[in-house]
């Protein structure tokens, strides 16, 4: 009894506080996107040589977690198989958010374009339940007359607050590196 | 739809980059396939019903990736990368991703 | 060359589902799946548990060595259970070389099951509660019934195997688990049920032969419902569908249609225990 009750009012969470929640994260991302458009995010690895730049890497991570109700729903799919489409939203949504915070990071750079745009996603298992991370990252260009006000390590306008993520600029040409806010790995990138 | 993971086409130049554009397709099998798995992974050797489903979800992530093209007027998208992730237990996850661009012949 | 960040429409990664009526799809499937699944393996258990010979059965079971513990039973009492068995089995129609062997358990349980190879455990708490032969005739033919019918094969071949397939299916839905499991048990209990109550009619058609009568019966029954907490006297039909057994006041009424129907009378003189019964039964302590 107990647990059929516990079962109700978790089904019930996942479905009015998830389904809210991704509406409500679908129209700022809608927002978002419209504001920052202004900035290309390419995939290309080849930048553009027009005037001089710098660069700096760039990142922007993100962790969602499933509610209880796609968890319970994608379970029933898997019995089935075909598209777990509960997920789906998610990982759009992930995706886009990263990357939105991938060029939030740019632009406080002022950076006038980011190179070869590159995303990873990874499960971050906790029990049955699924939690996903995305990270977004590439090479923000910063033309030269921008460059001298351009913040370098100044953590209160590069730090996101919410994945914590941080750019350090290098004035040495080809190179840029990031490090996560743990320290721990050091991402090396030489790409241009 | 010209797709590649070249970035620079012998034949052709890029006009104009339009941005990234994604496509991704999350699928699981029926539970008779993951039995048969489950029986496999004793013996080794091909797990034919997973080949199949990340073939079915690299295609159906591919198709997606396209109509974003297509959507927003790019004929060719490069650079494009593909990568694989486990969502769920038994639920695979197919990204692309690449730049979506314009081409014409090079003169 | 022009760079420029087009946003693409909304929608290309994401299907389009009603999420509540997806949910309900797939909860009804997945429910009906495994219903069907553990009503097709439960019959294909039976089924193929009457095909196996009893020898063999036997054979199987005694290599197997269970240990069913008549340690601490007095060597009358075992005989006199083994006589009670002899004596019931003429009128229930037991299948070819079907022979039952019956022990003893010291336990103060009430309970008294029949395994694999025609064994019959009875235990010491139930016996105990034992008001007259009559009663006892009636368990007696009742666990012999579970044998004859090959109920214990049945409860191997048809639920071990429906509970192995139901466990993987279930489990890989995560989550919806624990919903799946109840389902898959309910359903396996009709089947428990339904054996349950083939065994009782089998059992009073065994008393009926042995006394000419079922007077007393179901006595037994009226006792294990004060002791079970099975108190209810107004059942309702989901009490009905969750239980192994049927319970105590269907069961009696099953008993008292069944004598109308075969026309048994339910008037009779009980015949009572053997003198020493209650010494064999203390005998351990």
């Amino acid at each position: 009894m107990i647990e059929g009750v516990l079962f109700l009012v978790l089904m019930s969470c996942g479905l009015i506080f998830g389904q809210i929640a991704e509406k409500r994260h679908l129209k700022s991302l809608v927002k978002r996107e419209l504001e920052s458009n202004s900035l290309p995010a390419i995939a290309s690895r080849y930048p553009v040589d027009d005037q001089p730049y710098q660069q700096h890497l760039v990142t922007g991570g993100v962790v969602i977690a499933s509610d209880y109700f796609k968890s319970f729903t994608a379970g029933l799919i898997n019995i089935f198989g075909g598209r777990v489409t509960p997920f789906e939203s998610l990982l759009d949504r992930g995706r886009r958010e990263a990357l939105l915070r991938m060029k939030s990071n740019a632009q406080d750079l002022k950076a006038d374009y980011v190179f070869n745009v590159k995303l990873e996603t990874s499960r971050i298992a906790t029990g049955r339940a699924g939690a996903i991370e995305v990270l977004a990252y590439g090479t923000a260009l910063v033309s030269g007359n921008d460059a001298n006000n351009a913040p370098t390590i100044d953590s209160s306008s590069t730090n996101i607050a919410a994945s914590g993520d941080r750019a350090i600029s290098h004035r040495s040409v080809g190179n840029a590196s990031a490090i996560n806010n743990g320290g721990i790995d050091t991402t090396e990138s030489s790409e241009t | 739809m010209l797709i590649s993971n070249l970035e620079i086409l012998p034949d052709h130049k890029v006009v104009r980059h339009l941005g990234l554009v994604q496509g991704s397709s999350v699928r699981s099998k029926h539970v008779g396939r993951d039995f048969m798995a489950f029986f496999k992974n004793i013996f080794g050797g091909e797990l034919r019903g997973y080949t199949e489903l990340l073939h079915e979800s690299r295609e159906e992530a591919t198709l997606r990736l396209v109509e974003q093209a297509e959507q927003i007027g790019a004929n060719a998208v490069l650079n494009v990368r593909y990568s694989t992730s486990s969502i769920a237990a038994g639920a695979a996850e197919i990204f692309v991703y690449g730049s979506a661009v314009e081409i014409a012949d090079r003169d | 060359m022009r760079y420029e960040n087009r946003q693409p429409p909304e929608g290309i990664n994401i299907t389009r589902v009603n999420p509540y009526t997806q949910f309900f799809k797939l909860l009804l499937a997945a429910t009906l799946f495994l219903v069907l699944l553990v009503v097709a393996l439960q019959f294909l258990g039976g089924f193929m548990a009457k095909r196996v010979p009893f020898t063999y059965e036997k054979q199987v079971s005694d290599k197997l060595g269970i240990d069913l513990n008549s340690a601490g039973a007095s060597p009358e009492m075992i005989r006199y259970l083994n006589e009670l068995a002899i004596r019931v089995s003429p009128g229930m129609q037991l299948g070819e070389s079907v022979a039952v062997d019956v022990h003893y358990n010291s336990e103060n349980v009430f309970n008294a099951f029949a395994t694999m190879g025609g064994n019959l455990v009875f235990y010491r708490g139930l016996l105990k509660e034992i008001p007259h032969e009559n009663a006892l005739a009636m368990v007696m033919a009742h666990e012999i019934a579970h044998i004859n019918h090959r109920d214990p094969m049945a409860a191997l071949g048809g639920g071990v195997t429906s509970l192995i397939f139901t466990s993987f299916i279930t489990g890989s839905s995560g989550l919806a688990e624990r919903f799946l499991n109840k389902a898959t048990t309910l359903t396996s209990m009709q089947f428990t049920r339904s054996m349950e109550s083939a065994a009782d009619e089998a059992a009073l058609r065994g008393v009926n032969a042995l006394y000419g009568h079922v007077n007393g019966a179901a006595d037994l029954f009226e006792v294990m419902g004060d002791l079970t907490g099975d108190t209810n006297r107004n059942p309702n039909i989901l009490e009905r569908f969750a239980t192994t057994h049927p319970l105590r006041d269907d069961r009696i009424g099953a008993i008292v249609s069944l004598a109308k129907d075969n026309e048994w009378t339910l008037e009779g003189k009980l015949t009572p225990l053997p003198a020493e019964f209650w010494q064999w039964l203390n005998v351990d302590d």
